[in-house]
């Protein structure tokens, strides 16, 4: 009796859960996604006491507790800060549906701004041909097309015609 | 400088999907297996308190005795209608469109309600204290949705 207990069928069911959400952007993420989906640019926050840039835009500095009102035109190229290759999957959030690894992501500073952005890298996932450092530029999914949301971005692209530091 | 823009009022649609795999183990499997097989629900007797618990699980979660698939017991299938509310709004998570009813029906010789879908009936004509019996489904997949609905015995 005991000894077929192993040859039990046992169950185990596969659940999806779908969960589509909608969230107010807010007056600043509100300018800096329409400012992305129509002109293609960039925007980030000057804090008025500590000088940083953010981007994504927010109202209060989180540092210095004020409101931030300089708004500065950012590049759409920047500077590779860290990178890691996902060999799992990882869910995009705009769409729910994961990307096939190996892939390679990055958080890229852009030019006049203190914070970075995360988003994939168009590159061979191959750890000795990227380095931090590398000069990347943002493309965008083509104007008419760009909804106004972080997937208007498809990818960073490293810059033509660089050579790794030894 | 009057360089204001007025911007638009902007929403962001985002979505999350969450893929996951629930294990039903040795107690849960064999529920499954019979409800799939053989039509007939199954429960858990705690000798110990007396009471018969659905879902079966190998723990009793009031006096925390260990329990074994030989303390399973057939429990209804008919039952009685403990709860019920009508459900007008459809979300994913919810394996039908609204409008629906869900109730908890607390299947005879069992001491602990099952949530299952109602069906086959007007809300209005649906009341507490009512007998209620399941809708197997014809091909049956090892999954609670092998009960289609309970509707009212006839």
């Amino acid at each position: 009796m005991g000894s077929d207990v192993h040859e039990e069928e046992l169950i185990s069911i596969p659940i999806t859960v779908d969960v589509p959400y909608r969230f107010a952007a807010g007056k600043y993420l509100g300018k800096f996604l329409v400012e992305l989906r129509d002109n293609g640019t960039f925007y980030g926050i000057r804090c008025p006491v500590c000088k940083r840039v953010q981007m994504p835009p927010r109202i209060v500095c989180a540092q210095c507790h004020v409101k931030n009102t300089e708004w500065v035109k950012l590049g759409n190229e920047g500077t590779l800060v860290g990178f890691t290759i996902m060999y799992i999957p990882l869910t995009d959030p705009t769409t729910g549906k994961p990307h096939d690894p190996p892939f390679t992501y990055g958080s890229v500073k852009l030019d006049g701004s203190d914070s970075v952005l995360d988003h994939l890298v168009n590159i061979e996932p191959d750890v000795s041909k990227i380095w931090v450092g590398m000069r990347m530029r943002v493309v965008l999914r083509p104007k008419g097309e760009r909804i106004g949301d972080l997937s208007d971005i498809l990818y960073f692209e490293p810059l033509e015609g660089q050579v790794q530091p030894e | 400088m009057a360089e204001e823009t007025n911007y638009e009022i902007f929403e962001v649609d985002q979505h999350i999907t969450a893929h996951s795999r629930y294990f039903a183990g040795k107690m849960g499997s064999l529920f499954y297996r019979t409800l799939r097989d053989e039509k007939k629900i199954m429960g858990v007797n705690c000798k110990k308190c007396n009471k018969v618990f659905w879902p079966p699980r190998s723990t009793c979660g009031r006096c925390f005795s260990q329990l074994a698939e030989s303390d399973m017991v057939e429990i209804g299938p008919q039952g009685t209608l403990e709860t019920f509310t009508l459900i007008t709004y459809s979300e994913p998570v919810h394996p039908r469109t609204a409008p629906f009813i869900y109730g908890i029906i607390k299947l005879d010789g069992a001491d602990t309600g099952m949530a299952h879908i109602i069906d086959e009936v007007d809300f209005d004509d649906l009341s507490i204290g009512m007998r209620m019996e399941p809708v197997f489904e014809e091909e049956r997949k090892g999954t609670i949705l092998d009960i289609r609905h309970f509707k009212p015995v006839s």
